[in-house]
């Protein structure tokens, strides 16, 4: 028996073993790529530094700076509203165009391609399509408008009509992710509960109500998160589309700790913005675990 | 010996792990010192150089021929060109000056100098260049690359911006000469009357002119100020000296280019709009432009353009555009980074690499001579001519330490001048602040 219990033991060592060995990689990248930059981050959020030599410590001069500069609440702002624009919209719109792909929409292949594959580009190129559709002077859009007969929208020089041509670029490119997303919870719902739902006399928005809506909760509830995540981190697109302006209507945190950061050179400013912005996504995300966890568990 | 599957995944794991790790990094760091690697007195330069810069096709091959002449005229010398895109060149030189493993020799632009220089992270060339070295160039461009009267790179070239035009926009407003000497560059005035002019000639969505300002480039504004005779620093690069009547004239006359729709609204400092691309879409009849836009231009535009002098107000003046060569502090070979950047800012040199890319010169003798650009030559005059109205107490002024910061001030404040309404008064009020705060530790 002695002998058994010593071989499982060692058994169960080396497995755990050979499970850290798997692990190791991961978390020597995670350590040096996340971790040691995270914590040089709030380190430098605590000094007044150009990134040249050794900073000067300033203690929370950084973050009472934050408190009154005008620029930091708007784009802390902007980032809310983009936030909470294009997290419910994206999803409403990926959770639409997935229950039409995962019916008998002819040449849905096609379809589900077409909106899949603007998450294959990069974001930069994404945006630099979006100048090209958006240019008040030259762009698509606007000369469509004129050719239908409706006034050209300043999509450049407006500060609310650049902030939605960042909203509508953002949204072409991420609901193909979160159709991809709903695909996949859809093609897990078994066709039987649609049958029986249709049988108690369920119609089409019953059935997408109370049997489709909840039964891709799972999926919400990682959408959710990912997307507000996204929302809070998105850079590229309004970097290369509006610049952050016309006169910071369209800049959001990480563009404002960019320029602070790699154009200003106030590399200690900057990192504050960053772990304010880490603390924001960090609530968040323990506020929505914590609310939602129970959805995990559904199906 | 059989390998398991295993064995090939760990080994191809580890072998290829130190790979993943270089990748991150940018370029070569800064070469060790071979034993001996330096320039014997009166002998040949000898050791290894990085050099990193960006630049477009024509510049990168001048840069190419430069290393292989130099080489061959430096037997055991050894130039590693690192090419990367603009967009990173600086994130990039930033964290590798504070990794501490730079390139031996970085390109970078004048505006962008002080902030290097300022700071410690450059050559002190003064015990490297030979006397008399500096009475090459032009005193505009050796202001330029001085940080508290010391010099910390060499002004390879530089460029300027007049006024590109298209012929057949500015003939159907009856517009049918442009000046063609310096001295007789338009006035604000009749600036303003071939403005008005065009506008009265052109439809609602076609502009007289776009100013290229944006990004950076809000550098290009302050053209405006110095051809009023205005500064935006004292002497001492810490002072600011916007808020003056030349100042006041600079924003209004400027101000008025969005009031009046002489330009697009989308033409402000912050937009992501060139205005090199507005000229191009024939959306304005004029653009403000620097020569590296030539052989481009050239090539792509199935219009018919000239070239002519920006105006001038109290006096002619220009953006001292262009780049540096600059080494770095922590180079192992100052002796031979110093003769690469001497020779390549060698009359022969200069002017082959200006001619071929479209730059300008920065030494006397090639500004008092002039040069021909490979495309358009006929264009060289206008643009050595503009480059010449710039002085070096414009110049010199860029070179702030604080340019960074201050290049923020412009921006913001412009930007709410040109497009949020702000009066001229608070516009050079904030303006005045903001440089106070950037110059502030100085």
């Amino acid at each position: 028996m002695t002998a058994v219990a010593g071989g499982r033991r060692r058994r169960l060592a080396r497995e755990s073993l050979a499970g850290y060995a798997f692990l190791s990689p991961n978390l020597v990248l995670l350590g040096l790529f996340v971790i040691v930059p995270l914590i040089s981050a709030v380190v430098i959020s605590f000094q007044r530094t150009d990134g040249f030599g050794a900073g000067t410590f300033t203690g929370l001069d950084n973050y009472s700076r934050l408190a009154t500069d005008p620029v930091f609440w708007q784009s802390t702002f902007n980032t809310a509203l983009f936030t909470a624009i294009v997290t419910p919209a994206s999803m409403l719109l990926g959770l639409g165009a997935a229950v039409l792909m995962n019916s008998v929409l002819p040449a849905r292949g096609l379809f589900r391609s077409i909106l899949i594959l603007p998450m294959a580009i990069s974001g930069v190129a994404t945006a630099l399509i979006g100048v090209l559709v958006f240019d008040q002077n030259n762009g698509v859009l606007d000369k469509l408008l004129k050719f239908v007969g409706l006034p050209p929208v300043e999509w450049q020089s407006g500060g609310a009509a650049a902030f939605a041509s960042v909203v509508i670029v953002t949204l072409w490119w991420r609901v193909g992710f979160n159709m991809l997303i709903y695909l996949a919870g859809l093609q897990g719902i078994s066709p039987e509960l649609y049958e029986a739902a249709r049988l108690d006399g369920a119609g089409g928005w019953q059935r997408f109500r109370f049997v489709t809506v909840p039964l891709v909760g799972p999926s919400s509830f990682f959408l959710l998160i990912m997307n507000v995540i996204y929302s809070f981190q998105v850079f590229d697109i309004v970097f290369v589309l509006t610049g952050g302006g016309p006169q910071n209507a369209t800049s959001v945190l990480v563009t404002y700790a960019y320029n602070n950061g790699f154009v200003t050179r106030d590399q200690g400013y900057a990192a504050a913005i960053g772990v304010v912005l880490l603390v924001i996504t960090l609530v968040f995300t323990a506020v929505q675990w914590r609310v939602s966890r129970t959805r995990d568990l559904v199906d | 010996m059989e390998l398991t599957r295993r064995q090939i995944l760990i080994g191809a794991g580890v072998a290829s792990l130190p790979l993943l790790l270089a990748g991150c990094g940018f370029a070569p760091p800064a070469t060790q010192a071979p034993a001996g690697g330096s320039t014997g007195s009166g002998g040949a330069a000898t050791g290894t150089l990085t050099f990193t810069t960006w630049g477009t096709d024509a510049e990168l091959a001048g840069f190419r021929s430069a290393i292989d002449r130099f080489q061959q005229a430096n037997p055991g010398a050894t130039v590693t060109l690192n090419a990367v895109p603009y967009a990173q060149m600086f994130t990039n030189i930033d964290a590798q000056l504070q990794a501490g493993n730079p390139p031996d020799v970085f390109r970078v632009p004048y505006y962008t100098f002080g902030s290097y220089a300022g700071r410690g992270q450059l050559l002190d060339l003064s015990s490297y260049l030979p006397s008399g070295f500096s009475d090459a160039f032009t005193p505009a461009a050796w202001a330029a690359v001085q940080n508290s009267s010391t010099p910390y790179g060499v002004p390879h070239h530089t460029d300027t911006s007049v006024i590109l035009y298209n012929k057949a926009a500015l003939d159907s407003a009856g517009i049918t000469s442009v000046p063609t000497t310096l001295d007789d560059a338009w006035s604000w005035d009749e600036f303003q009357t071939v403005l008005q002019t065009l506008r009265g000639s052109l439809p609602a969505d076609k502009y007289p002119y776009a100013a290229n300002w944006q990004g950076n480039g809000v550098t290009r504004w302050l053209s405006w100020l110095f051809e009023s005779d205005g500064k935006f620093l004292e002497t001492d690069l810490v002072t600011p000296a916007i808020d003056s009547d030349a100042g006041r004239q600079a924003v209004d006359f400027t101000k008025n280019f969005f009031s009046s729709n002489f330009v697009p609204q989308n033409n402000s400092v912050k937009s992501t709009t060139l205005a090199s691309d507005i000229w191009y879409s024939q959306t304005s009849a004029m653009v403000s432009a620097g020569a590296f836009l030539i052989p481009d231009a050239t090539s792509t535009l199935d219009f018919e353009w000239g070239a002519t002098f920006s105006p001038r107000n109290v006096r002619s003046a220009g953006d001292f555009g262009g780049n540096a060569l600059v080494a770095t502090k922590a180079t192992a070979n100052p002796e031979l980074a110093s003769a690469f950047l001497q020779f390549v800012t060698q009359e022969e040199e200069m002017s082959q690499f200006c001619a071929s890319a479209s730059l300008l010169p920065t030494r006397a003798d090639l500004t008092a001579s002039g040069i021909d650009f490979a495309v358009r030559p006929e264009l060289s005059p206008v643009f050595v001519g503009q480059a010449s109205s710039v002085q070096a107490k414009d110049s010199g002024q860029v070179t702030s330490p604080n340019m960074s910061k201050i290049i923020t001030v412009l921006q913001d404040q412009l930007e709410q001048a040109f497009v949020g309404g702000q009066s001229t008064a608070d516009t050079l009020a904030a303006m005045t602040s903001g440089i106070s705060t950037a110059t502030a530790g100085s």
